[in-house]
């Protein structure tokens, strides 16, 4: 017999060598010197090579119970992911309505931190009980389902304000406007009572299918909120230059001195413009200004999301400069935005 | 069958973990896969479970280096500098170093002697790795042969010239 192969002495080191060949191995080493030095050389490769690869293990850890694996096929991942489901939800509604935009009605999207100024802005639920059913009996006119079209009392803004206080969540809300006049059953549901966990993904897509998205507001409670004025102050919607602001505008866009602009964007309605401006790092001042005259009325005649639109409106502090009708708001108490709407002056 | 596969999750599962390591050198990564890998083997029911999973895991690591090279220089961005610097006990540190050259080691395999011998040492036997990786059964002894001289010339050779091999 010819000298054993490496490969063979390690078949047979690894006990993977068939007994018939095994034997034949082992008479062969008996007598011969080469190979069963080669067989010690191998031998301390193959200890070697275990060695070196028993330096890359894992820690070791006692697997989970089987019955636990069994439990959670797949789901496991999807329940990590709700949260990416939400936001992917938010995200869809902004793009579509990004989409839909038209050159003549463009997009506003407004984020607010901070209890929001004017109660009744948006459509709007916390999960917290409390809080709702206050709201709730502040506003009877909301429970069926139409919205407030008149001011609240002054006490009464108090309170749902601090109501909304220690609320930290944020809640979105996309307003659709209906091609129909009043909004469908599914729809008033939904405005009357909408909460980010509640606007789920189907739902959401089955508005969109009847529905043109117009505004969507995002509304965030008092928490400290960096991070969300930092969503507010980068996106790129309808980002404009200040030269575009000023052509539409027909004037100097007006706003704060002194405070630094995030962003000029494209208003709601013919050529209005807003314009942000950051108070802090956490909060963000939207200032919102068109020509005085202007077709926003009539350009939202009628229409859900134009309903919602005006009551908004209604509810900004608003004062003219100039020929321009301008209007603020922000994560701030109402005194507060009304004293800034005060200083605000054509940007030099 | 629920019986059977548990069974071979009690005798497989730490293999698996320590194979999908060596592909995925995250352990916490190679456990997820790992039981994502059982998760699966519920559901298909695989005639040759152990054997099975093995290919699945190795598809999945696969996948996951293809995911990990796109990210990579996301990675490198977002990873601190410190955390290496960071005041680890010296054994940790001397674990790390030894986790890297073996990793630089194994990369200088090719993929077949490579794949050859971490199944090897993942429990597998001869006719299994031959399944796995198309091999005849006979090559197998030549290829695990040739896999670990490479592997422990690379590794020596990684500890001499340290940098040289261990090519970041």
């Amino acid at each position: 017999m010819s000298h054993v192969d490496e490969g063979t002495l390690h078949a047979y080191l690894d006990g993977e060598l068939p007994s018939g060949d095994r034997a034949a191995l082992e008479a062969h080493v008996a007598q011969c010197a080469t190979c069963r030095a080669a067989l010690t050389d191998e031998r301390a490769l193959r200890d070697r090579a275990s060695a070196v690869l028993g330096r890359a293990r894992p820690r070791e850890r006692p697997a989970p119970p089987f019955e636990q694996i069994r439990r959670t096929p797949a789901r496991h991942r999807w329940h990590v992911r709700m949260p990416f489901a939400w936001a992917a939800s938010i995200a869809l509604a902004l793009g579509i309505g990004y989409l839909l935009r038209s050159p003549n009605q463009s997009v506003v999207a407004s984020d607010q931190q901070g209890p929001t100024a004017e109660p009744t802005v948006v459509a709007t639920n916390r999960t917290t009980g409390a809080p709702r059913q206050e709201q709730k009996a502040a506003a009877p006119v909301q429970a069926r389902g139409t919205r407030r079209t008149t001011p609240a009392p002054a006490d009464e803004i108090d309170r749902v304000r601090e109501s909304r206080a220690p609320a930290s969540d944020v809640v979105a809300s996309a307003e659709a406007r209906n091609s129909a006049s009043s909004p469908t059953p599914a729809a008033r549901r939904v405005s009357d009572s909408v909460g980010l966990v509640q606007l789920n993904d189907s739902l959401l897509r089955e508005r969109l299918k009847t529905a043109h998205l117009e505004t969507v507001v995002v509304t965030g409670a008092a928490v400290p909120a960096a991070a969300k004025s930092e969503r507010g102050a980068t996106t790129g919607w309808g980002g404009i230059s200040r030269d575009v602001a000023r052509s539409l505008l027909g004037q100097q866009p007006v706003g704060l001195p002194g405070l630094p602009i995030r962003a000029i964007r494209r208003g709601l309605g013919n050529g209005a413009v807003v314009v942000e401006q950051a108070l802090d790092s956490s909060s963000v001042i939207q200032i919102i200004q068109r020509p005085a005259g202007s077709e926003l009325r009539d350009s939202l005649s009628s229409g859900f999301g134009a309903r919602a639109y005006r009551e908004r409106a209604d509810h900004l502090l608003a004062r003219f400069i100039g020929r321009l009708r301008v209007e603020i708001t922000g994560p701030i108490s109402v005194d507060s935005l009304n004293r800034l709407l005060e200083q605000v002056q054509p940007l030099p | 069958m629920p019986e059977d596969l548990a069974e071979v999750y009690r005798n497989t599962y730490p293999a698996l973990v320590r194979f999908l390591y060596r592909k995925v050198w995250d352990a916490e990564r190679a456990e997820d896969l790992a039981q994502e890998a059982f998760t699966r083997a519920l559901v298909h029911r695989p005639e040759n479970t152990r054997g099975w999973l093995f290919v699945v895991a190795a598809n999945m690591a696969r996948d996951e280096a293809r995911r990990a090279a796109r990210e990579k220089r996301h990675l490198t961005l977002l990873k601190s500098e410190p955390e290496a610097v960071h005041s680890a006990p010296e054994d940790e540190i001397d674990a790390d170093t030894q986790r890297t050259r073996v990793r630089a080691a194994l990369e200088q395999l090719t993929p077949r002697d490579r794949e050859a011998l971490l199944l090897w040492d993942a429990g597998m036997s001869y006719d299994e790795i031959a399944a796995q990786t198309g091999l005849a059964r006979g090559a197998i002894g030549t290829t695990l042969a040739r896999a670990r001289r490479r592997l422990v010339e690379a590794y020596d050779a990684g500890q001499e010239g340290g940098q040289d091999v261990a090519r970041g």
